[in-house]
């Protein structure tokens, strides 16, 4: 999409993202391009560009950044963070920037068939739980090599974890994405960010870049 | 959290000044269900070291980076974490080691976080206070690989089954190495796991995309997982095979299902074969330490380990 095109403009993204003043240095970016330099899904995929959505942040492309779908392409392995010059913590922008999307209907498709663990993790404490088939292997495994079927997470920890969620809201913000998704008012993402270098076709599976 | 005010790389005997007799282990979700030998593997080792481990029930999940990083809002994480690490510090005034680097990077930044933001040490405090927690941030986390690379002296005096022969390479993870400050090596050119190898009598093997991440985060199972997780593995065991890779390790149960579990669905799409197992360092140390090899739990693995064990002559049949 060129950028001519994007008419939605604010000034005040930047606050509007990290919203919990994590990346508070976001504007001390120098452009020099070493977090895409150093970034694995950039090796695969040019239309993500750590560096470019930096940018656009800064400078309030609303509708280009939010609805791409290249935010959720970040595999969050901080690569970009621990070459960066000035800091910049770019995997905790990115998490912001998700949850900016989210709230403004965006990506549901990719959040969502996580909240299955996530609501199991309440009932277990623990995070990954499969399926009851899942569950007896798991069982089988611990059997096997002589520790307790089932890792001890005490009834205390289980309802102290699940409280925590109930508490400060993170449930009612699973159930809320949930029900967005249900009645089908989520907004598609399209690829934003196209052009850029070649890539090794062997590896290459995406469609129309 | 801008200004970087302490060292990024230090050497062990400045991260740990003294070393501990006593630790609290702080047990990861995916270790203990997906590959139950690691949290074996590692219990084994540490007390073969000489170190005594604590471990609490009322200890929950880290939370995760997958809750967190794909949409589900920070709060009830920070209070997780201050939850875990307070409970630590109340009842046991232990540092808190982890074998996980999800569990040790999360624990660690959001601990950071909630060290450097008042407000939020607040929030957690308000929060957790209701079941008698108070957080100071008295407890460090720890990997347990420092301590490995610590104690390097006594891993090398307690190996019975040398690994001769056997060529290791190392992943070594993101969220080790991705770190703000205090972690062991550099992250673009890390030896220390290969110098474990080495006590271990096994040779290592540096391989072009070592540094390369596993792809699991929030990517594997969910977002994109063809055209960006796959691809991403196929090059890195592209160039683990070309080097001759006998086996990989990892120090994170995350990073072992990416690399172990995905390896078939590749194979169905045409990378590969590779057939390189993947097994976490606790498991390798242990097993030339001597463990039992049932009690090690191989036999989770999607890729088999037995090509491995028979080529060291510990196969079924050999002894």
């Amino acid at each position: 999409m060129p950028r001519e095109n994007m008419t939605q403009w604010d000034d005040k993204l930047y606050q509007k993202v990290d919203r919990y003043n994590l990346v508070p240095n976001l504007d001390e970016c120098l452009q020099c391009g070493k977090c895409t330099g150093n970034c694995p899904v950039a090796a695969l995929h040019p239309s993500y560009n750590p560096r470019q959505i930096v940018h656009d942040i800064l400078l309030g492309e609303v509708d280009r950044v939010l609805q791409s779908e290249e935010i959720w392409r970040c595999l969050w392995c901080a690569n970009c963070y621990r070459v960066c010059p000035v800091d910049i913590h770019y995997p905790l922008l990115m998490m912001q920037l998700r949850y900016l999307a989210l709230e403004n209907g965006y990506g549901l498709k990719y959040v969502t068939p996580i909240n299955k663990y996530a609501y199991r993790s309440l009932e277990c404490g623990l995070t990954f739980v499969p399926g009851q088939k899942g569950i007896d292997k798991i069982k089988g495994l611990r059997e096997g090599i002589g520790v307790d079927p089932w890792p001890k997470v005490s009834k205390k920890a289980i309802h102290e974890y699940g409280e925590i969620f109930k508490q400060t809201g993170a449930y009612d913000w699973m159930k809320a994405l949930d029900e967005v998704q249900a009645k089908g008012e989520e907004k598609p993402v399209t690829l934003t960010f196209l052009g850029g270098r070649l890539v090794d076709e062997r590896y290459d599976t995406e469609e129309g870049s | 959290m801008s200004a970087m005010t302490q060292k990024r790389v230090v050497k062990p005997q400045e991260r740990i000044p003294e070393i501990p007799e006593k630790i609290f282990l702080f047990r990861s979700c995916t270790g203990s269900m997906e590959y139950p030998g690691t949290e074996n593997c590692v219990e084994y080792v540490l007390k073969k070291l000489g170190i005594e481990v604590i471990k609490d029930p009322d200890q929950s999940c880290c939370s995760g980076y997958i809750l967190t990083c794909s949409g589900h809002i920070a709060e009830p994480s920070l209070a997780v974490t201050a939850r875990n690490l307070a409970l630590v510090e109340q009842r046991y005034g232990l540092d808190t080691y982890v074998f996980c680097n999800g569990c040790f990077g999360y624990n660690k930044e959001l601990k950071h976080i909630i060290d450097h933001h008042p407000e939020y040490k607040k929030m957690c405090n308000d929060l957790i206070a209701q079941w008698g927690y108070h957080y100071e941030g008295k407890s460090t986390v720890y990997h347990v690989q420092e301590l490995y690379y610590l104690l390097l002296d006594r891993i090398k005096e307690n190996v019975v089954r040398p690994l001769t022969g056997l060529r290791v390479a190392a992943h070594y993870g993101c969220h080790y190495l991705a770190q703000q400050y205090g972690i062991l090596d550099e992250g673009d050119l890390p030896t220390f796991h290969e110098e474990i190898y080495t006590a271990l009598g096994a040779t290592p093997v540096f391989y072009k995309e070592r540094r390369m991440c596993c792809g699991y985060a929030v990517g594997r199972g969910f977002t994109h997982p063809e055209n960006v997780v796959q691809p991403h593995l196929a090059k890195k065991f592209d160039s683990a095979k070309e080097e001759g890779v006998d086996i990989m390790t990892t120090t994170c149960p995350g990073c072992n299902v990416a690399l172990d579990r995905e390896q078939p669905k590749l194979a169905k799409r045409g990378f590969g074969p590779y057939d390189i197992p993947v097994v976490d360092l606790g498991q390798l140390i242990a097993l030339a330490f001597g463990a039992p090899i049932e009690s090690i739990g191989f036999n989770a693995n999607s890729t088999s380990v037995d090509p491995i064990l028979k080529k060291l002559g510990l196969g079924k049949g050999d002894k």
